[in-house]
Order: C-alpha cells, then sequence, then structure tokens
C-alpha cells in the first residue's frame, strides 16, 4: 500500500537532513521508504548540457529515470539548475529515439541513393571497415576523417585520438569544438603558452564589476547569471557592463549596457587600452615582471577556399599569419593611442560616455573587474586577436589569477575543456596542449602509447570548414561523425556541406541517439547510447573535471560512441592500416588488431572488472573484459601530470563533485600562475604564466580588422546566430521534450520594428532570409526578447525545419579556423 | 488572475526546514517547533542544527507556522529546504 | 508530534488531478508522427535542400490552469502570459503578483519558501537575488502540438502501475 503522503514528506526529510549534514536513523540513503515499490536510487551526474558543468542528482526507479533535481552538494550551483536542466530526465524519451543501426540500401545492398533500411550492428560494422579500407588502399590516411565533439566523454574523445592518429594515422579528426572554442585556446596559447582560464567560478562572488563582452549569459550559462545578479543584487557597489552586437536579456541587469556595431569590439578593447596607458593607470611593476609586448601580423585573411577574392588580396593568409614581433611598451603605447575615444565611438556607435565609464572599470587599480565572454568573440574572423586584446586589458592592469580579476573565456559545451581542448581531439593536436608539428610531442605520444616512432603524422589534418570542404571536393571519402548535428550546425549547408555529404564518392557514417539532420543526411545511421546510459567524464568550463556512472541501459540496440569506437577497431589488423616499415619496427604487433593495439594491451587495458563497484552497470567495460574508461582516463592523464594538467585518480572523481585540475598532491587549483593557489609557480615570482619559458605573458599589438562580408546596397542587413535558452543546440534534445518544444517551438527572426515596417512586414509575417549562398523562411518577431539595432537581425539555429546556417558564411578566424556565425549580409523578403 | 482561492483547500503541504538555534536555547527551540500544528523534528546535530517538517493545507498555513518558529527568539536561522504540494481534490477520476 | 498517517488507497490517489494533467506525453498527437528508426522527423520528413512553409507563430497558453509537475522539484510552467511583464535590475513584475505579501491580494501562488534560501543555505528576508530572473526556470507554453512524443513516466504513474499489478495478485 503505497502512502504518497510518507513519500513525499520522507522526500523533504531527505533533502533538509543533507543540508544539515546529519543522517535521518529511519533514513537509508538512496531508499525513501522501506516499501520495494518506491525505491528511487539517487547517483549525481553533470547536466548533458552546458559548459557551466552544474551537478544533478538523478533518480532512477525500475530502470528508468524519473527525477533529477540541482545538487546542492555542487559548489558550480548550490541546486539550481536552468529550464533545460530541470527537464533532464526526458531528453532520453523522446519516441524516435533510434534502436538499429539504418544503412541506405536498394534491393538489400547498400546504395547511396537509397532508402534507410534496417541493419545489424554486425552488418554495419562489415561495410564500414569495407568502406574504410577501400579508401585508406585507394587514396591513404588523409581521406579519411571524424568529426566528433564537445560533448563526448573525455574518454571517448581520447579512444577517438587513438583511433584517427595513431590507427588509421590521419589527422583528420576535429570536434565541434572547432565551432565553439578554438579561437579561445588559439588567444590562450598565443598569450599564456597554456590552455585555459586561470580564474574560477569563484570569481563570481568576489568581483566588483563585470563585464559581458558579446556572451549572452542570462540565457547560455543562467547558473553562473544567478551567481552573478546574486553579486550584484546583494552588494550595491557592483557594476554590471554588458556589450553586444543587439540587446538581450543580460541586458535586464546591465548599469551599462553597449550595442556596438558587429567586429568594432576590437577597437573597444584597443581603445580601453589606451584609456588606461593614457591615464596613466598601467600597473607597471606587474607589467615589468611579468609580460612582454609583440606585435601580430596583420592582413591574414577571412579562412575561405583560397579561390574567394578576399583571400586573393590578402597579403598574410599563409603560414605567417599567426607571426608577431618583438616590441617595447612604447611602441605598444603609441600603436594603441590611435583608438582614441571619439575614434572608437564613431566606428563602434557607443557613445564616448559610456566607452569611458567601461574603461574605468578596469583602469581604476580599486575595482576587481571580471570580464566573461564566449560565442561573439570566439566565432569571429578576429577571434584569437579578440581573445588576445582582452587578455591585454587584465595584463597592463595586473588584474588577473586574483579572486575577482578574472579574465574568463567561457566554454559553450559542457566538456570542450575536459575532452575537446584537454584531451586534444583537433586536427593539430594531441593530449595536453602537445601538438602534432612538435616531434617531441609526437614522441611523447609515442611513448605513452608503445607505439614505434613514427606512427602519429606530423602534418595537421583538415579542421571543421575544411573538412566539408574537402567532402565536397571528393578529397575525403570516409567520414565518421559521432555526438554532434553538423549538417545543421555548419555554416553554409547549401554551397558545402550538403553537396559534400551527398557526394557520391563519399560514405558517410553518422552517430547519434535520434534521427537528426545529419544522420538525414547520412549513409549509414547508428544508433547511439546518450548521458546516464554510459559511465563518462566531463570537464566545464573552470577546470572541473566531473565524473558519473551507467545508471540506466541504454534503448535495446543503442551503443554508446565508446563502444562503437572501440568494437569497430576490431575489425583492423595493422597491417590494414600501418605501412611495412612501421610493423617492422615493433614486430610483436603483427596480426593484432588495433583494438589490441590500442587498447586491450595497452595500458588502457590495464585495469580489470573487479574495480568496478559490484552494484554498477557498464555496458562497454563488461563487454570488452577490462574497466574500460578507467583504463582511457588514466593513461590519458598520464599525458597532463607533472605537466600543469595534472587530474587525480579516476576513483577520486566518483566521490567529489568534481575538482578543478591541476590536482596536486590531492589538492585543486582554484586560480592559475598565482604563487599560494597554482603548485607550479616558482617560488617568490609572485605570478608565474609557466605555459612560456620566460614565465611572461604576451601583450600583443593587434588592429581593428573588418569582418569578411558587410552589408551593402544589396544584402542591407547583418545578421547574427546563436542560441535561446529553453534549447541546446540544434534542439535534437531539447526539442523532443515537450515542455521545452512547447516554451519556444520554432526558431524565429528578431527584427527592430522599423526594420520590419520599412519593409512593409509585421510581427507574425512569413519572409525569406536570403544570402548569396542560399535562403531560409521564418517568421518574423518584433517584439521578442532580442531587440536588435536597425540593421541587424538575429535567428537561433535550434529548428530543424528552419536551418539557419544556408544563409551563413563559412569564414574563420584563419588562426583558430573557428567559423564566424555572428557576421554576413543579407537581405529579407516577405513571401 | 488565478481560479484559485486560499481558503480551505484540498491540498496537503509537506515543507521541510533546518533551523540553527542558540546552542543554550535548544531545547527550548525544540519545544517551541514541537508546540506549532503539524510539525515533526526529525534529527538534531552536533552543532544544534534542527531538522525538521512543517504539515499544513494551504501556504498561507505553512508560511504562519514557518513565521511562528522563526520569531523565537533562540532561533538565529531558519532555513527552508524543500516544499511540495499534493492535490487531494477528488474529482471524478476513473481507474 | 501529531503523526499524520493517513493510509489512502491508491484508487484515491488517482483522484489527483495532478496525475490528470502530469504527463504530456499521454498527450494526442498526430499518429503519423509516432515512427521509430525513420529520420527527418523534426522537420516533417522533408529534403534538407528544401523547405516546408513555416508554420504560424503559435499563441501563448493562457488559462491560469496549473499543470502538473513531471517530480518534485521541477518548477511549475508558468500558466499565463507575460507578455510586458519585465524583470530586470529596477523590477520584477512577476512578484507583483507572486509574492509572499501579495498573495493574499492576487491570490497567485506564493514563490516557493525554497527561493528565500541563500547559496549558503541561509533564510533571508525576501526572495534570494540569487532566483531574481525567474524566466530562467519558469517558461510559458505557446499552443503548438509536440512534434515528438516522449515516453517519460513519472514515479507516480509507476509506482501506481506496479500497486496494481500487486493488488491483483
Amino acid at each position: 500500500m503505497i502512502n504518497r503522503r510518507e513519500f513525499i514528506k520522507a522526500n523533504a526529510i531527505a533533502a533538509a537532513a543533507a543540508v544539515a549534514g546529519v543522517s535521518v536513523p529511519s533514513l537509508a540513503s538512496n531508499l525513501i521508504t522501506s516499501s520495494d515499490i518506491t525505491k528511487l536510487k539517487w547517483d549525481k551526474a553533470p547536466c548533458r548540457f552546458c559548459g557551466t558543468g552544474c551537478s544533478v542528482n538523478v533518480g532512477v526507479m525500475d530502470g528508468k529515470v524519473v527525477a533529477t533535481h540541482g545538487d546542492i552538494k555542487s559548489p558550480v550551483n548550490k541546486g539550481l539548475n536552468c529550464v533545460k536542466g530541470y527537464f533532464l530526465s526526458k531528453i532520453m524519451y523522446g519516441k524516435d529515439r533510434l534502436t538499429q543501426p539504418l544503412l541506405r540500401m536498394t534491393n538489400g545492398k547498400y546504395d547511396k541513393q537509397g532508402e534507410f533500411a534496417p541493419v545489424s550492428w554486425d552488418k554495419a560494422f562489415d561495410v564500414m571497415a569495407e568502406k574504410a579500407k577501400a579508401t585508406l588502399n585507394k587514396s591513404g590516411p588523409e581521406a579519411v576523417g571524424m568529426f566528433g565533439s564537445g560533448q563526448w566523454t573525455v574518454q571517448e574523445g581520447y579512444a577517438a585520438v587513438k583511433l584517427m592518429k595513431a590507427g588509421f594515422r590521419t589527422n583528420n579528426i576535429d570536434p565541434n569544438a572547432r565551432h565553439c572554442m578554438a579561437s579561445a585556446v588559439g588567444g590562450f596559447m598565443r598569450t599564456f603558452g597554456i590552455d585555459e582560464p586561470m580564474g574560477c567560478y569563484d570569481d563570481l562572488e568576489a568581483a566588483d564589476a563585470f563585464v559581458l563582452w558579446g556572451s549572452n549569459m542570462a540565457e547560455m550559462h543562467p547558473i553562473l547569471w544567478t551567481r552573478l545578479t546574486d553579486r550584484r543584487l546583494s552588494a550595491p557597489h557592483v557594476k554590471v557592463a554588458v556589450l553586444s552586437t543587439f540587446e538581450h536579456r543580460s541586458f535586464d541587469l546591465a548599469d551599462n549596457g553597449m550595442v556596438f556595431t558587429p567586429q568594432t569590439d576590437l577597437a573597444i578593447l584597443n581603445f580601453i587600452a589606451n584609456y588606461i596607458i593614457q591615464t596613466d593607470r598601467v600597473n607597471k611593476d606587474f607589467v615589468n615582471k611579468h609580460t612582454n609586448f609583440r606585435l601580430g601580423e596583420t592582413d591574414i585573411g577571412y579562412g575561405l577556399r583560397p579561390e574567394h577574392p578576399l583571400e586573393q588580396v590578402a597579403k598574410n593568409n599563409g603560414k605567417t599569419a599567426g607571426s608577431s614581433t618583438e616590441i617595447d611598451f612604447d611602441t605598444y603605447a603609441k600603436f594603441v593611442s590611435t583608438y582614441t575615444a571619439e575614434y572608437t565611438a564613431k566606428l563602434s556607435g557607443v557613445p564616448v560616455h559610456k566607452l569611458e565609464a567601461l574603461a574605468e572599470l578596469y583602469a581604476d587599480p580599486k575595482i576587481k573587474v571580471t570580464s566573461f565572454w564566449t560565442m561573439g568573440f570566439n566565432q569571429h574572423t578576429r577571434g584569437v586577436w579578440a581573445n588576445n586584446l582582452a587578455y591585454n586589458i587584465h595584463l597592463l592592469t595586473g588584474k588577473i589569477s586574483t579572486p575577482g580579476n578574472s579574465p574568463f573565456s567561457l566554454t559553450g559545451q559542457p566538456s570542450a575543456c575536459g575532452t575537446a581542448r584537454e584531451v586534444g581531439t583537433f586536427s593539430h593536436r594531441l593530449p595536453a596542449d602537445l601538438v602534432v608539428t612538435n616531434p617531441k610531442h609526437r614522441a611523447t605520444a609515442e611513448k605513452i602509447w608503445n607505439l614505434p616512432s613514427g606512427t602519429v603524422p606530423a602534418k595537421p589534418g583538415y579542421h571543421a570548414a575544411l573538412q566539408n570542404r574537402m567532402l565536397k571536393d571528393g578529397k575525403l571519402n570516409f567520414y565518421w561523425v559521432q555526438c554532434n548535428n553538423n549538417m545543421q550546425a555548419a555554416a553554409n549547408i547549401n554551397e558545402e556541406a550538403y553537396p559534400g555529404y551527398r557526394n557520391p564518392e563519399n560514405f558517410i557514417v553518422v552517430s547519434d541517439p535520434y534521427p537528426t539532420v545529419t544522420a538525414q543526411a547520412a549513409d549509414l545511421i547508428l544508433p547511439t547510447a546518450m548521458w546516464v546510459e554510459k559511465e563518462g567524464v566531463y570537464g566545464n568550463a573552470e577546470r572541473r573535471t566531473q565524473s558519473w556512472y551507467q545508471m540506466v541501459e541504454a534503448p535495446t540496440g543503442a551503443k554508446s560512441d565508446l563502444w562503437q569506437l572501440v568494437e569497430f577497431s576490431k575489425r583492423f589488423k595493422v597491417e590494414d592500416v600501418w605501412p611495412e616499415e612501421l610493423i617492422a619496427k615493433k614486430p610483436d604487433v603483427r596480426g593484432k588488431t588495433l583494438f589490441d593495439v590500442l587498447y586491450k594491451d595497452a595500458s588502457v587495458g590495464n585495469f580489470s572488472l573487479d574495480e568496478i563497484p559490484k552494484d554498477r552497470l557498464n555496458h562497454e567495460s563488461r563487454d570488452f573484459g577490462f574497466y574500460i574508461q578507467k583504463g582511457l582516463f588514466e593513461e590519458y592523464a598520464s599525458f597532463g601530470r607533472g605537466h600543469g594538467h595534472d587530474l587525480a585518480p579516476y576513483d577520486r572523481y566518483h566521490q567529489e563533485r568534481g575538482l578543478r585540475w591541476p590536482v596536486v598532491n590531492g589538492k585543486e587549483t582554484q586560480w592559475r600562475f598565482k604563487e599560494g593557489s597554482d603548485p607550479y609557480v616558482k617560488p617568490g615570482s609572485g605570478w608565474d604564466f609557466y605555459g612560456h619559458k620566460d614565465g611572461r605573458a604576451i601583450i600583443f599589438a593587434l588592429p581593428y580588422e573588418p569582418p569578411a562580408e558587410s552589408p551593402d546596397d544589396e544584402y542591407d542587413l547583418w545578421l547574427s546566430t546563436g542560441r535561446v535558452l529553453e534549447h541546446w543546440h540544434s534542439g535534437s534534445m531539447t526539442q523532443r521534450v515537450p515542455e521545452l518544444y512547447k516554451s519556444m517551438p520554432d526558431a524565429l527572426v528578431y527584427m527592430h520594428p522599423d526594420d520590419a515596417k520599412a519593409r512593409n512586414m509585421r510581427r507574425g509575417d512569413l519572409v525569406k532570409l536570403i544570402s548569396r549562398r542560399g535562403e531560409v523562411q521564418t517568421r518574423v518577431e518584433t517584439r521578442g526578447r532580442n531587440k536588435p539595432p536597425i540593421g541587424l537581425v538575429y535567428m537561433p539555429w535550434f529548428d530543424a525545419s528552419r536551418l539557419v546556417n544556408k544563409v551563413t558564411l563559412d569564414a574563420t578566424d584563419p588562426l583558430s579556423k573557428q567559423t564566424d556565425y555572428k557576421k554576413c549580409a543579407i537581405k529579407i523578403v516577405k513571401v | 488572475m488565478t481560479k484559485n482561492n486560499e481558503s480551505r483547500t484540498d491540498e496537503y503541504h509537506v515543507a521541510s526546514f533546518v533551523a540553527y538555534p542558540i546552542f543554550e536555547q535548544l531545547t527550548e527551540v525544540q519545544k517551541a517547533i514541537t508546540r506549532v500544528d503539524g510539525t515533526e523534528i526529525h534529527a538534531t546535530s552536533a552543532e544544534g542544527k534542527i531538522v525538521f517538517t512543517i504539515e499544513g493545507h494551504s501556504y498561507k498555513d505553512i508560511g504562519n507556522k514557518m513565521d511562528t518558529i522563526r520569531n523565537h527568539k533562540g532561533v538565529i536561522n531558519l532555513s527552508p529546504v524543500y516544499h511540495q504540494i499534493l492535490d487531494e481534490s477528488t474529482d471524478s477520476e476513473n481507474n | 508530534m501529531k503523526n499524520l498517517n493517513i493510509k489512502s488507497a491508491i484508487t484515491n490517489l488517482l483522484a489527483v488531478s495532478l496525475l490528470t494533467v502530469i504527463s504530456i506525453s499521454f498527450t494526442v498527437v498526430a499518429a503519423d508522427k509516432l515512427e521509430i528508426n525513420t529520420v527527418a522527423t523534426l522537420r516533417d520528413h522533408t529534403e534538407i535542400d528544401t523547405q516546408k512553409e513555416p508554420n504560424r507563430i503559435y499563441k501563448v497558453v493562457n488559462k491560469d490552469i496549473k499543470q502538473g509537475r513531471n517530480y518534485p522539484m521541477q518548477p511549475p510552467i508558468i500558466p499565463h502570459t507575460i507578455r510586458g511583464y519585465e524583470v530586470n535590475r529596477n523590477n520584477n513584475k512577476c512578484m507583483s503578483c507572486h509574492s509572499r505579501h501579495r498573495t493574499e491580494k492576487s491570490q497567485a501562488p506564493m514563490v516557493s519558501v525554497t527561493h528565500y534560501m541563500d547559496r549558503d543555505g541561509n533564510f533571508l528576508a525576501d526572495v534570494s537575488p540569487r532566483r531574481y530572473f525567474c524566466n530562467q526556470c519558469h517558461v510559458i507554453q505557446l499552443d503548438a502540438e509536440p512534434l515528438i512524443e516522449n515516453s517519460f513516466i513519472d514515479m507516480n504513474s509507476l509506482m501506481k502501475s506496479k500497486t496494481v499489478n500487486t493488488d491483483q495478485h
């Protein structure tokens, strides 16, 4: 007999007891009442969504997730979630969940023009292996590629890196984090010589001022926004400045809200540097001890195809694009002196008094200032420059690596840091910030992997935008997409992505839990397990690594990305993928499969099933015969331990609500590069930017340069794209949750009412957005949460039936290769 | 705006709290809590934090009971933790 | 103190209106959308290089009828329009009806007591600033039919189905 009152009362008691830190005798930790029927098991996991990395408690009953709530014990969110997080319990249960591999066939045989029909996993891998081997034999490793994800677990990313770089010996593996964080990485590497933020979320409770640079935290990092709001509304002296190319929800809290002309953020950053220098508030002591000055190369192009007119005229869009020369402070001061208040106001459209108020937040030595940025800076044709320039103003004032003084590059995806960046799932990288172009780094990898010298290829492979172009050109022929929806996400669908996937010379495999737009464009679809249907580790924006156990079984037939990668590796003997000269260097691999060489016989296979707690599900490990998640993690961690990227032992993460690396002697690091907080800092130095040999960060002199495509007479509007609060990325999960779908079912185009009126349009009208590359239809919104200025419109990309990336431009930052999703030129016409 | 009214409803409310009393007045605070209708103490920690629930029939009811306890001079802090409502009105529901 | 030990048979519990509205997964949806292992389910089976005409902008559900929650901690859905209701640095329109001192007049549900707790678990006299922007957790609904059904089952329904089975023994 169920007593519902008793049940909910017991929940109430358990929650309060947890807060008070006491145990209540009648309560077991994961049994709410003694009745079998109400047995509910609670377990922790990171949220599936953004880079904030909230922790949730997941309630499982009868093999199903029935509830989640914000984890009170996590310092990140302390019991809160955003609306997406509150519906995590529904994301795995969309009724169109894939359960069988689907292969395009005609008359029982693979046919790229055929319809999808279910096949067995065995048959799916048969076809995949056949296609991969054929491609390798015909065109070599440079014709196979993989597009992975900042939503892969750490273990999945690492398994993929090994399979591609050491197994197939290609560097054509890149993650969707290329669209998200590549410019931030470029910024870190240039300024500091080592990746990832030096501050942490504790800066939110310590700062006196917050500046949001092109980052709509209210919608995109909501829980961090609640901490910022808490700080702002609790301490009256705290000021919030928000900059963007249009007014959005974050402006609701702004003391100083600024709408600027696209791309002129570069000028505003330089203006602030100039202001600091002119008002004599450079922290000379800090600058002299801890920085160098360099003049960066300019006129570096826009990452377009070489034939494009813009690339033809660019002077330095080749190998020298990222180069720089040493200068001194006076040269730098002269360089930024042209960015006067008047010039910057004219260029950007932001009034002088607002610019000066903003600059004061940096210049005043008494104000602890935290700068936040995400896609506004990163999805930018000069994104690396924007990152460098943001660090400049923190370095000139010494406002860095102490509580509240924080240039904080926010990460979009739940594990773009933990997986993509730290594991190095990029076309030019290896784990722990190592790069394929450095022979010493390749040797380190080969040593840890116990593989012969020369296994890892030296030439960087195709990055995200280039992968689509190479698919179109028929140079990339075997392509595996996991854990992303790139057909919907990549810019310029009509000219590059779509013809690329449908090119008859190419075989496209897509792994996803749901039938996305990308799956629709594929030749073989693999049904994939998600989130708590597998054990994994994520790393969030503040370097916090978090783990979770598998809690429920995936739907029958669905397998995790990890299982797929590792199972697929069994289909290849080394003779299939390595040349004889390489095998001869290590004869004991003869006849072995990639599964043996990369996983089972490598240190990945070190941990037995006994190490898995008895009551834990773990489909992959039990299938392969060893504790593979732990093995992958520990082998991967050996790259970074002792090199500033230290991770704790794997088992520790199952006990904690995450730890921020470097974790040295069991202790996490809150502020890096600062003596007393970071164990890697040389004693007596105060600050030590140890990513560079001389311990100094670099202040870069870099100018404003215009965007790739600005509005003109025909295409007279700026188009900016992005997300909304209610949906995650392409909506493949959130659009299948009824409450989230109904909160915002369709992607509309947000327009200024006067722009609509001038085009004879009203709210709700059917319109076409047209660019030089394609068109997309939607409906007009003139009174929504986003209030663009005249001349700019905004459309989100979560809507599978309104693909805004048909009109966007695949221009990138030439240094980071990250696409600029925030600026292209369109016109809008009534249908 | 809303059609509901807040007089005696067919709702069951349970809310849980952590009270942090002046340690010397711990027993008095415990008594004060149990004096209020619908309360139940479930645990008291070593530092004197009291975990208790309040049951009632409406938001207002819970709010009033909470205020009574909060106003006791021995209570330094009263943290609400959890609040759930069960609508027990009998519509015609077929099984 | 008095122990509320009310025994309620399952049949009584079913009378809970919570359950009738709770499972949006049981809402009727066009039958042809329920296809497993087919593609393009979120774009009405349209080829990628074409586009069907976008539907009209849906209307906000403004009936003021409380929606059931899927599980205890779920923030309730906003059952009314919030057009023009601003929440910013200077003003929080939601609280003009939903704050503790206003509910007597407005008859709107009071903001949950959990909203009075700060980050460290201390009780504040008014709503904690960390809860200030209501719309981060509470959303409206438009009158759109979900494209895909969801097979999530809430714990009460799960318990009920199990007890019904055991009752039959």
